[in-house]
């Protein structure tokens, strides 16, 4: 069977580091990739635009949940037909996308998400496991859906998938927000394993666990706000 | 009664707010009106603010007063949020509107690259799938 045309969607801030390879590695397994630079102040856009199918940059920096919109957005209007959010640190592998592929195809589902719990999580600090384990219990219980990590950066939708996503959180609290679009949407979901590595350097750049507050407040805000 | 008529004068502008922001949000105009209205009541009969405080367990006029002042202040903090957020929205339109409009796909070396020519090959590896298509 032919590929589907594929996109993978790679946010990045202040990346420059890691882009190129990180890159390089999705577009020596053939897919098309689209680097969004989220307002970098150092030399992303330039590094990613040797290497990626496209770049698109923010004026400004917005988030990643802005980043991964503005990405879908550029990908569905290229005839993207599968979606892959894919982060730009280098801790996840590009080997995982083709059974995220294959799952949405085979099992015809719009959503396939990628899980550190099904799969491995290498060097994951005990303090990054607890707040994932109360992040995906919080997740679990205001969406409903059956799911075992809830903040994986890989993730692959189909075209009629990232389409239901609206994806109105800037900040990190999309991770959630699209939990509750896949739960409101009704489309069908699974879970895939993949591998996760955690260095020094994705550790740095990731989320810290004091930001679960601001998750939780951006969260709320929205619930009030129209 | 000279802090008297300086409240008063401050809340009559309130008032004078609350009338002009009427078209714009009718719920926060009320609000600041219902606001002003209790408030310029307090200053002029401020025997009736121990009353009230009394009626509903506060101790002292002022500390009624005060608490009140706290929610309120709240809840305009709250509304600003909200509308510092909707603000935010727009920019994010705004931006992402540029950020597309500027996309930037004329990467060298780059032979999957999908421009306005190269949509047209259906030879390469990324081409659509009929047999996907449900």
């Amino acid at each position: 069977m032919q590929r589907p045309a594929v996109w993978v969607i790679c946010p990045a801030f202040n990346e420059a580091a890691t882009i190129a390879s990180v890159v390089a590695e999705l577009r020596r397994c053939q897919y098309n990739v689209v680097v969004v630079d989220d307002g970098s102040n150092d030399a992303t856009r330039h590094v990613a635009a040797t290497v990626a199918t496209a770049v698109v940059a923010h004026p400004v920096n917005l988030g990643q949940g802005a980043a991964l919109k503005t990405g879908i957005d550029y990908a569905l209007s290229q005839g993207a037909e599968i979606l892959v959010t894919f982060d730009a640190d280098g801790q996840h592998r590009a080997e995982d996308i083709p059974r995220l592929v294959r799952a949405l195809i085979e099992q015809r589902a719009d959503f396939a998400l990628g899980s550190r719990r099904l799969g491995q999580s290498r060097n994951m600090p005990f303090v990054r496991r607890v707040f994932l384990f109360a992040a995906t219990l919080f997740t679990v219980a205001t969406t409903g859906l059956c799911l075992t990590d809830t903040h994986n950066g890989l993730r692959a939708f189909t075209r009629r998938g990232a389409v239901a996503l609206s994806l109105r959180q800037n900040r990190m609290a999309h991770a959630s927000e699209i939990l509750a679009d896949i739960a409101a949407s009704g489309l069908r979901y699974l879970e895939v394993p993949v591998t996760v590595d955690y260095t020094r350097y994705s550790l740095a750049k990731g989320q810290r666990t004091s930001d679960f507050v601001m998750i939780l407040l951006d969260l709320f805000a929205r619930k009030l706000h129209r | 009664m000279i802090a008297q008529a300086i409240l008063s004068l401050l809340l009559c502008s309130v008032l004078i707010y609350a009338w002009a922001e009427y078209r714009r949000s009718p719920v926060v105009a009320l609000m600041s009106l219902v606001a002003s209205l209790v408030g310029l009541y307090f200053i002029w009969i401020p025997s009736h603010t121990t009353r009230v405080a009394e009626f509903i367990g506060i101790g002292r006029g002022a500390d009624l007063v005060m608490y009140l002042w706290i929610c309120i202040s709240l809840i305009v903090l709250l509304n600003l949020h909200l509308k510092l957020r909707s603000q935010h929205e727009v920019i994010t339109a705004l931006a992402r509107a540029i950020a597309l409009a500027n996309a930037d796909s004329a990467t060298e070396g780059a032979p999957l690259r999908s421009t306005k020519h190269e949509t047209a090959k259906p030879a390469t590896p990324l081409a659509r799938d009929a047999s996907y298509k449900e």
